[in-house]
């Protein structure tokens, strides 16, 4: 490999790139969808607007009511309407909860007898349906104890929760998305940009220079790839600043082992883009083709959204073979956890990131062919 | 320093690129290679540039490849521009940044001797003084020039150029000619190149015919002509079958007795050809139109149109006048305003400037155009045909896009798929037609409604000799049978001849507007139409 014409090449490409603006598109994507996704992917819960008919208006329905409305996940509206008007407005969706409290709430508790109260959700999302159904037996449960407490004297043995979260302690969605979407952006623009890199040379032409002349098929990678690894590399920065200034979240391992792992899944990016633009011949479905292989293992299991560990069957094994996964496991770790190279399970992921880097490259630069098809 | 080329045979997948070809080179000379589009011209210099496997052996400098692997060692020696205009360049990058760029991809040591060649080269192609200009913002012409001193930098001996003059401007097309003389007699380089201009030949030491995949003759241009020279009669002679009739000359294979005043020219050889292996296409015979004549004389008159994209005007105050019964040729190399102007015509662009008259109506909004849209025929450059539909079911479509009853259509498209004699093929798919018989069935598309204006943008470019010798008579025969007024935009010089009035173009410009008569009275001293074409480039 001749560095003088790797370097010819490179200079081409970086020139190229900053001429024809794409070098906006390079650092403007990777920003745009961290803060889009990082403001867009709401997991929790706050200010579900409740419902609370009380039939009985004693001292203690207004204390369980009291609860509800002192707690940052629910939004009591309105107290005093008709069954039937409260359920209408779950259906006209002005109210996801609807809590109905019985007559002699009050008589019965005191006589020690079994009562019922009615909760009404809307669970059109599950998943925010069953967050909201905890939520309401969380506050449900707490109020039956301070009631319980209040009818027993102080001293009640009651069972107390005591909890402590770790590693997201005040349980931020920020800090549980952000670090997975740099996982997300880095899998996906670095693989875009080395895609089209090479398919504009075979859609314009000028992919003959390189069929017609001297150059190696190894300089000829080497002169896309690299421009692409060193715009990206900036990136990897870049998402980092965001991430703790912007977002917040913490940084609590070594910043070495969160570069190099980067660099390490760069190449995996690059390498991706790379075999995309060889089985394409026009840069619309080499963009096309990136994105749907990149965005859509790179969102499922990345464990944005689902834990891998609860993942079962097929979907477990392919969880296992897209690259992600083993990258997102380094990224929280540095992020959240902070354990670094002294967890085993992070020594092993780097181990196949980087054994994954280097399978793909050595594949796509063995089916490259210096030849018209 | 030699080239032999042994028995070559190139596949793309399964679909033949070309067979069986056989030559020579030696060092020094320049090899034509001649034919239309899809000849096989282009398989065989993808072959010896080793981008292409091929079976059979090329042998260059004592070293023998069919594959590319084993080319590789020799591709430092060997230089190759591939077909179409600026193809291997980047239209970011400045002159002099290509020229450092290939320097350095072919690894060349940049001392003073490559200074003083590069310079020299620069020089040779007029570009020194746009050393800074982008190659996207060069025109056609200085890309061709560019491109080929890119290619000239390592100083292959082996030089293959792939349609370098195709679409290029004529005073451009000279230059390049002069900048391969020079570097064949210089450097010794094996040059090959590959033209569908036949008027090009003159200038090569050896000539290979293209025709199907095949390579047909090969010699001098003059031992080729010899062959044919006896062949070539007038065209009011009688003869007997077989043989082929085109406006200028009768093709026949046995000699006949009456005298010939016709000097043949390479074209003779594909007709010659064709009568050989039997391949004579059906003759056109055209019936009357049903429809009566327009009235009044002039079909269409333009005045002071213009178009501008942006800043760049690419029709400048154009005035064109079209007559009944008249074939009006539109001149100039690749972006000199034809189509645009032709697009304006049609509406399918926006007139920003003059006045524009159909068929005696000044157009000014959509409506107006609607209203003549049946009196108006139209074929693209790129035949806008349907390619997963047959033949039949894409003449039913236009048919009935132009509101043709489908009794009429029916009755029309059979009447003449015999006349245009492409009957056998009405249930074929477009892309399984030889190139003439979809230019014929193209035109019939055009047709159906029986038009009396009819707009050809580029019909005949890329097809071989005899479809286009063929589709002129039949536009003759509709200028003579229907009176119909043909404005044709072409870049064969040749075709200029059979033409009533040419209008030249030359970079959005009106440059000259005569007939042929008038043009050859103007300029005495010339005998072809293209020196004539010439004459207005310097």
């Amino acid at each position: 490999m001749k560095l003088s014409v790797v370097k010819a090449y490179v200079l081409k490409e970086l020139s190229e790139i900053v001429r024809s603006r794409l070098i906006i598109m390079v650092y403007l994507m990777p920003t745009m969808v961290l803060v889009l996704f990082g403001y867009g992917i709401r997991m929790e819960v706050t200010g579900a607007r409740t419902l609370i008919i009380d039939y009985d208006q004693s001292h203690y329905s207004r204390l369980l009511i009291e609860k509800f409305a002192h707690s940052k996940y629910f939004t009591v509206q309105k107290e005093l309407r008709l069954e039937s008007e409260a359920l209408d407005a779950i259906h006209r969706a002005q109210s996801d909860v609807v809590i109905i409290i019985p007559e002699s709430f009050e008589k019965r508790l005191l006589h020690g007898q079994k009562i019922q109260i009615g909760v009404f959700v809307d669970t059109a999302f599950p998943m925010r349906g069953s967050t909201i159904e905890s939520y309401v037996k969380g506050v449900v449960l707490n109020a039956a104890s301070a009631i319980q407490e209040r009818m027993l004297d102080r001293d009640a043995h009651t069972i107390a929760i005591n909890q402590r979260t770790l590693f997201n302690q005040a349980m931020r969605d920020e800090d549980a998305i952000v670090p997975g979407l740099i996982g997300l952006v880095l899998l996906i623009a670095p693989a875009i940009l080395a895609a089209l890199l090479i398919v504009k040379e075979k859609e314009k032409g000028t992919i003959f220079n390189f069929y017609a002349s001297a150059l190696s098929k190894a300089e000829f990678i080497a002169a896309k790839l690299i421009p692409v690894f060193f715009l990206h590399s900036i990136n990897i920065f870049i998402l980092f600043l965001w991430a703790t200034y912007w977002f917040d979240v913490p940084f609590r391992g070594s910043f070495w082992l969160y570069w190099i792992a980067s660099e390490l899944y760069l190449v995996i990016s690059l390498s991706i883009g790379m075999l995309i633009s060889i089985v394409t011949r026009t840069q619309i479905v080499a963009v096309v083709l990136t994105v749907i292989v990149t965005i859509i293992p790179g969102f499922l299991y990345s464990g944005i959204l689902m834990p891998i560990s609860s993942m079962v069957g097929f979907s477990r094994y392919e969880a296992h073979i897209f690259p992600v996964m083993y990258y997102n496991h380094i990224l929280y770790d540095v992020f959240l956890v902070g354990e670094g190279l002294a967890s085993a399970k992070t020594q092993l992921y780097l181990f196949i990131l980087a054994f994954y880097g280097l399978f793909l490259m050595g594949l796509g630069s063995l089916i490259l062919k210096k030849e018209l098809r | 320093m030699r080239l032999v080329v042994r028995d070559v045979s190139v596949f793309h997948k399964n679909r033949l690129g070309i067979a069986h070809a056989n030559f020579e080179a030696n060092e020094g000379e320049i090899v034509g290679f001649i034919g239309a589009d899809g000849a096989g011209k282009s398989s065989l210099i993808h072959a010896i540039a080793g981008v292409i496997a091929c079976k059979g052996e090329i042998v260059f400098d004592n070293h023998t490849y069919r594959s590319c692997k084993e080319a590789e060692p020799l591709k430092a020696r060997i230089g190759l521009m591939p077909q179409g205009i600026g193809l291997v360049l980047y239209d970011m990058l400045t002159v002099s940044e290509h020229l450092r760029f290939f320097a350095d991809i072919h690894d060349l040591v940049q001392n003073e001797a490559f200074e003083t060649y590069k310079t020299r080269l620069l020089q040779m192609a007029g570009l020194e003084k746009f050393q800074d200009r982008q190659a996207g913002k060069l025109s056609g012409g200085m890309m061709q020039k560019l491109s080929l001193i890119c290619t000239l930098l390592h100083r292959p001996k082996l030089l293959l150029l792939d349609e370098p003059t195709t679409g290029v401007d004529p005073l451009s097309r000279i230059e390049l000619w002069e900048i391969l003389e020079e570097i064949r007699r210089s450097e010794g380089t094996i040059c090959l190149i590959s033209t569908a201009y036949m008027q090009e030949a003159a200038k090569m030491d050896k000539i290979l015919l293209f025709d199907e995949q095949k390579i047909i003759a090969q010699g001098t241009s003059e031992a080729l002509l010899q062959t044919v020279e006896s062949l070539c009669y007038d065209p009011g002679t009688p003869c007997v079958e077989p043989c082929i009739k085109t406006l200028q000359t009768l093709y026949t294979l046995t000699p006949l007795a009456s005298k010939s005043t016709q000097t043949p020219t390479l074209e003779a050889l594909f007709f010659v050809n064709a009568l050989k292996n039997d391949k004579t296409m059906p003759p056109i015979v055209l019936s009357d139109k049903e429809k009566s004549d327009f009235d009044g004389d002039v079909l269409m008159d333009a005045k002071g149109l213009t178009k501008r994209f942006g800043t760049f005007v690419a029709n400048d105050n154009v005035d064109i006048t079209l007559k009944k019964g008249e074939i009006l040729g539109l001149l100039g190399a690749n972006g000199a305003g034809k189509t645009t102007f032709i697009k304006m015509l049609l509406g399918l662009y926006p007139i920003d400037g003059g006045e524009l008259r159909l068929l005696g109506k000044t157009i000014q909004t959509p409506q107006d155009r609607q209203a003549l849209k049946a009196s108006i025929g139209y074929v693209s450059q790129h035949f806008a045909l349907y390619n997963d539909m047959s033949v039949q079911e894409n003449l039913l479509y236009f048919a009935s896009m132009r509101g043709l009853p489908s009794e009429t259509a029916k009755e029309r498209i059979k009447r003449y798929a015999q006349e245009l004699g492409f009957e056998n093929y009405l249930n074929a798919l477009p892309p399984e037609l030889p190139l003439g018989i979809n230019q014929r069935f193209s035109l019939a598309s055009a047709l159906l409604h029986e038009p009396v204006i009819l707009f050809l943008d580029e019909p005949t470019s890329g097809v071989d000799a005899i479809a286009r010798a063929q589709f002129w008579e039949l536009l003759k025969c509709l200028k003579e049978k229907w009176k119909i007024a043909i404005l044709i935009t072409t870049h064969y010089m040749s075709e200029a001849e059979f033409c009533d009035r040419v209008v030249l173009m030359r970079q959005g410009a009106k440059i000259a507007d005569d007939t042929i008569e008038g043009f050859y009275a103007k300029h005495p001293q010339a005998h072809t139409f293209e020196e004539i074409f010439l004459e207005y480039f310097r």
